[in-house]
């Protein structure tokens, strides 16, 4: 009779338990979806056609090698002046009469690209500032394990600094070479078109400091911008189409020597 | 700061053709090798087991239990190099915490948890819970603390009971098959999946890290119980040590092909990056890759192994053989996760130019704090034969 | 049910939710809102401070040097371009005034001959040639480089 109580009681213990414990469960669960449901469909709809497409067009018939942008870049948003880290860099393509080419970038080009090979042997030469692409298709998002690197609504490719735990994983599946390690914050870092700038109606800092407009910022759904027009006036291409990461950073006067 | 930019500075010097300025660096370090290599062991370790537990190779019995410790061990460390080598690691529980679902790497925490709880521990406790309360009456003080609590109260050792902890066992053991490929197979697809560089980007990949992870376990193991016989100066079952040759052998073949299989495609279509990779295999894994990793890994273990299938001889002659086999083919597979990672990084994704890897003994990602990442496991495997011997088990499964 | 599997089922169960009650509390609040990252890394990154001001802040004070900019050949060259906005830490052009040294090696930057400039609008020479070491302002007026000192 004791026992078919101790039983009873422990059943009962048992039974509320299990209650409690599915009732958390469930409540947790249900507490992600919960902000889903409401109002984030129609807010991201209305937002989405408000916020502008934000891409770059740079004109290699018109870039000259001065390295401006790249020093200006790394004043604006305090890259360390080594150089072993750069959000944008330009590089100078020497292509020689024997069919060989020479690639180099000495500093980024700061301080301006020189010709390191005699006039006689070049066959042709032309500088490629370079950039984080801004894919719309990133395998840097697509890679970062915990969500600190992402496309904003405004198409631009950030990193959240106090979320990045430093696995550089971004940094091997970017195809262009455009992140690096900041070794003093010690998250991953790149070219962000200088958002903070373009928030404000400004221009990034490479596009403001370049002398011969060899870089056109602009919002591609604007159809009115420089740069669409730079889109509609000049066979563009981007770099690596054949790993269809959608760059939004159109090139004119791409060569195919170009890496 | 100033000797990591003096580091970087000499790397400059070093450069070989042109890489993009930002790849001057090497991101992933020793630590990374190790990673897949530790955790390579531990599926290979439990494939081992498996095949004696679902496969029913009867003659594999006396390394069960050894093989599964061993796993647990490494398992244990298997973090370590991971987590140290973060640039935040007090941050790394956002791992668990909002994982990206397109991202590789964030199942790593999941896959680890799962097959450490759900498939080793589980595995063990339903192997040694009858030798846990036998234990727990006939030891005293740390041994007889930890028997109890391990038992997690139940105490029976009836025939029923026995019956029930080996069908579970087997049970786990089944669901661990697949779970080994996953703890492993998604370190290669970390690697594979990466279309911006050509050294990692292939389907083979996952297949390949898998199948010389199997190849390394089974080595260890193979070590392990030479080892553990010699210490306890008990006769080795020579049938048992034959027969895990036997299929390190078949392993082996099948890694070897996969390989083989991956550079001759690359041979054969010699498309884009084709050109910088030959260079690279010729000129900076040239000792890693041809001598280390195929010849004194692979070709090196194969011959004598598969000369042993056709004449067999002495035991003496065997047990050396086997031993020296066992070594070769660890620094192989080591190799082999080198020449994956570090390989995949010396050359850049312009395809134009090559970086140095300048290898340190001190910090964080130096080669001493490998050796103790390697060591920590063995020594935790002692701790656990010690703590849990399996050839003191009054009972195995069927 | 046997009672082994019961309490391992019920430990996994209680370890599920724990886990998940943890997961709740420890994901930031925004996160998820536009994707899976935390959104108000949006705003830190508008947050940062700007150094280059653009050519029209220049302007307010200085309309006469952009005024002459704009007939000569340098119009296109806006003023941040050779006017660093940051002087040994300070933003503030009346506090730290962003002089330019106007030495050989600053003007080379777009100037010195480079085949890679050939047809791109940009004056190119040998400046050795041209002038030997003397320092380009001393015939040329920056801002209006035809207008000739001599």
């Amino acid at each position: 009779m004791g026992t078919e109580r101790i039983k009873k009681n422990r059943r009962t213990f048992f039974k509320t338990s299990a209650a409690l414990i599915s009732g958390t469960l469930l409540y947790s669960l249900m507490k992600p979806f919960e902000g889903l449901a409401q109002t984030k469909e129609e807010d991201i709809q209305e937002d989405k056609t408000n916020f502008p497409l934000w891409g770059m067009g740079v004109d290699l018939e018109s870039c000259i090698g001065c390295g401006k942008c790249a020093e200006a870049c790394k004043i604006e948003n305090n890259v360390p002046i080594e150089p072993f880290y750069f959000r944008t860099w330009v590089e100078q393509y020497t292509v020689k009469n024997n069919g060989e080419v020479k690639i180099e970038s000495p500093n980024g080009g700061i301080g301006g690209l020189k010709q390191s090979v005699p006039d006689e042997e070049i066959f042709k030469s032309f500088m490629v500032p370079k950039l984080c692409n801004h894919c719309t298709k990133a395998p840097c998002v697509q890679a970062c394990p915990v969500g600190a690197t992402f496309i904003s609504p405004d198409g631009v490719v950030l990193v959240d600094e106090t979320y990045c735990i430093g696995c550089s994983y971004c940094i091997q599946a970017c195809p262009y070479g455009a992140r690096y390690m900041n070794p003093v914050t010690k998250v991953a870092d790149k070219c962000t078109f200088c958002y903070h700038r373009i928030s404000k109606g400004l221009q990034p800092a490479c596009v403001e400091v370049c002398p011969t407009d060899a870089r056109i910022f602009g919002n591609l759904k604007d159809k009115k911008s420089d740069l669409v027009k730079f889109l509609q006036n000049n066979p563009t291409q981007v770099l690596k189409p054949h790993l269809n990461t959608h760059s939004r950073v159109f090139y004119n006067g791409l060569s195919s020597e170009v890496k | 700061m100033e000797e990591h930019y003096q580091h970087l500075y000499e790397a400059l010097t070093q450069v070989d053709g042109y890489i993009y300025p930002n790849e001057i660096d090497l991101h992933w370090g020793l630590m990374i090798v190790l990673y897949p290599y530790i955790t390579g062991l531990v599926a290979g370790a439990f494939i081992l087991a498996s095949l004696e537990r679902v496969f029913n190779i009867k003659a594999l019995k006396p390394t069960y239990g050894l093989a599964l410790l061993t796993a647990l061990a490494f398992l244990f460390v298997a973090t370590l190099p991971l987590v140290s080598h973060l640039q935040h690691p007090f941050r790394s529980y956002e791992i668990f915490m909002t994982p990206n679902p397109t991202s590789a790497m964030a199942i790593f925490g999941f896959v680890y948890l799962w097959y450490l709880m759900v498939v080793l521990l589980l595995e063990i406790w339903f192997d040694y819970r009858r030798d846990f309360v036998i234990w727990s009456k006939t030891s005293t003080g740390f041994k007889k603390i930890f028997y109890k609590l391990i038992t997690l109260g139940i105490n029976e050792t009836d025939e029923k009971s026995a019956k029930l902890d080996d069908k579970l066992g087997y049970f786990v053991t089944v669901l661990g098959i697949p779970s080994a490929f996953l703890l492993h197979g998604y370190v290669g697809f970390i690697f594979g999946s990466i279309k911006a560089n050509p050294w990692w980007s292939t389907v083979l990949m996952p297949v390949i890290f898998l199948f010389s992870a199997m190849v390394s376990g089974i080595a260890l193991v193979m070590l392990v119980y030479m080892v553990v016989s010699w210490v306890r100066k008990v006769k080795i079952d020579m049938l048992c040590l034959d027969t895990i040759a036997k299929y390190l052998f078949y392993i082996l073949i099948i890694d070897f092909t996969l390989e083989s299989l991956d550079q001759i495609h690359r041979l054969y279509e010699a498309e884009e990056s084709f050109d910088i990779i030959k260079v690279l295999v010729g000129g900076k894994l040239n000792i890693t890759l041809i001598y280390m990793q195929v010849i004194f890994g692979t070709i090196i273990p194969l011959s004598i192994i598969g000369f042993f299938q056709i004449y067999k001889p002495s035991e003496k002659i065997r047990k050396i053989a086997y031993f020296f086999i066992g070594i070769i083919v660890l620094i192989g597979i080591f190799f082999m996760r080198w020449n994956v990672v570090i390989g995949g990084q010396l050359f850049s994704k312009s395809l134009s130019g090559f970086t140095s890897f300048k290898a340190v003994y001190s910090g964080m990602e130096g080669y001493l704090m490998s050796a103790v990442w390697l060591i920590l496991p063995l020594l935790i495997l002692t701790f656990l034969l010690w703590l849990m011997p399996p050839w003191k088990k009054v009972s195995t499964h069927e | 049910m046997p009672k082994i599997i019961f309490r391992l089922l019920l430990s996994f169960i209680v370890f599920v939710t724990v886990f998940v009650l943890i997961q709740q509390y420890l994901t930031p609040n925004s996160f998820g809102k536009y994707g899976h990252y935390r959104a108000d890394a949006i705003d830190d990154n508008k947050m940062r401070t700007s150094y280059y001001k653009g050519e029209e802040s220049c302007v307010t004070c200085h309309q006469d040097v952009y005024d002459l900019k704009s007939e000569d050949v340098h119009d296109r060259v806006r003023c941040e371009s050779c006017h660093f906005p940051k002087i040994a830490g300070s933003v503030d052009c009346e506090v730290m005034p962003p002089k330019v040294e106007g030495t050989l090696e600053f003007c080379a930057q777009c100037h010195a001959i480079n085949l890679g400039r050939l047809k791109k609008g940009v004056p190119q020479l040998d400046f050795k040639e041209h002038k030997g070491d003397q320092n380009c302002i001393e015939c040329h007026n920056v801002h209006a480089p035809w207008e000739l000192k001599e």
